[in-house]
């Protein structure tokens, strides 16, 4: 749950097994077999060394432990803490109302007479029927354009939806003529009739043309 | 001349603080009680002060303060934070609700009183009893 009350469950401990620096350090409630399972440690105080000298050599199996902390104790001083806390908080809004209370009386009493304080609310009054009014203007806009926007964006889709319809005509257009002229092409099958047709019936393709453009399809050979 | 130095520049933060500023001489302290700015020194330029505290007992074993309750009043409602000296005092005198650690304090004192005593009662009874039983042994025996 808490730091602190980790530091708990070492408890104390009994006088053999703990390590002989401790000779009269016993507290007065512990009794004669038990010792605490903390050595008291020197408050540190920066003397002599500074941070960066090493510490001396009877320092060197020098164990420091936290102070221990009694659970149930723990629990007790946190549960008046909160109360503690939300007393004062409620005493600091209390405070801070009645300051900001004087303030706003004296604020009013420093505003001046009566029609001063009539003018004053008159303006306000004007001010905020102004801003009514653009208020109102402003939504009025905002609703045209939005309708503005709605339309022009279904006329664009409706655009978009003739345009594709027509493509897809023209496309079945050319798909439908070319199934007709799919009729009249020449396949490996057809190959050899066509060739004995073109040779039955053969075509002139002369024609004699002058500087005017007239064109004259019947010539000597036909 | 108002010597600003960086820890002290505006818009860095700060906050008003109701503490225990030390005055006095040597072996002879004497605390007043202050609202200012937490960046300033502790004996340094103060808002105003609210309060003093004697810590020494005086003539009938008291230790005196005076308390600007008002004015306290004001800065807390200014939003001032208080010190856990300061905290504690206000406990003890009655204006803000008790300190924990006050309450827990005057606990473990009285449990270690009461620890010390036991010991002593204890080997007490053991040398009055026998006193006493052989005292009125000898007294209703005729």
């Amino acid at each position: 749950m808490l730091r602190a009350l980790r530091r708990c469950r070492p408890g104390p401990v009994p006088l053999p097994a703990l390590p002989p620096a401790l000779g009269p350090g016993l507290g007065p409630g512990l009794g004669p077999g038990l010792c605490p399972a903390w050595a008291p440690r020197a408050v540190p105080v920066r003397g002599r060394k500074t941070r960066h000298d090493p510490p001396a050599k009877s320092k060197a199996g020098r164990v420091k432990l936290p102070p221990p902390v009694d659970p149930e104790e723990l629990l007790v001083v946190l549960e008046r803490y909160r109360q503690h806390r939300l007393v004062l908080s409620a005493l600091r809004a209390e405070f801070r109302a009645e300051v900001l209370q004087r303030q706003r009386e004296e604020r009013l009493a420093a505003g001046g007479s009566a029609e001063e304080l009539e003018e004053h609310r008159r303006l306000m009054a004007w001010n905020e029927e102004q801003n009514a009014r653009q208020r109102a203007r402003r939504e009025e806009r905002l609703r045209k354009e939005e309708e503005e926007q709605k339309r022009r964006k279904l006329e664009i889709a409706e655009k978009q939806a003739r345009k594709m319809e027509a493509f897809l005509e023209e496309k079945e257009k050319e798909v439908l003529q070319l199934q007709e002229e799919a009729k009249n092409f020449i396949t490996p099958e057809n190959l050899e009739a066509r060739i004995e047709e073109c040779l039955d019936n053969p075509r002139n393709y002369n024609f004699a043309i002058d500087k005017d453009g007239r064109i004259v399809k019947r010539t000597v050979l036909s | 001349m108002v010597q600003l130095g960086s820890r002290l520049l505006r818009g860095r933060g700060g906050h008003v603080v109701i503490r225990f500023a030390l005055g006095g001489c040597t072996n002879r302290p004497f605390f007043r009680i202050v609202a200012a700015n937490s960046r300033r020194a502790r004996d340094g330029k103060y808002l105003e002060q609210l309060g003093c505290l004697d810590p020494l007992p005086n003539a009938h074993g008291e230790k005196v303060a005076g308390l600007n309750l008002e004015r306290l009043r004001y800065w807390l409602g200014c939003g001032a934070q208080l010190s856990r000296p300061a905290e504690k005092l206000l406990g003890l005198a009655g204006y803000l609700p008790l300190h924990p650690m006050t309450v827990t304090g005057a606990e473990r004192l009285r449990r270690r009183r009461q620890r010390e005593q036991q010991p002593e009662a204890a080997p007490a009874d053991g040398s009055a009893e026998p006193g006493t039983s052989t005292g009125t042994g000898t007294g209703t025996a005729p």
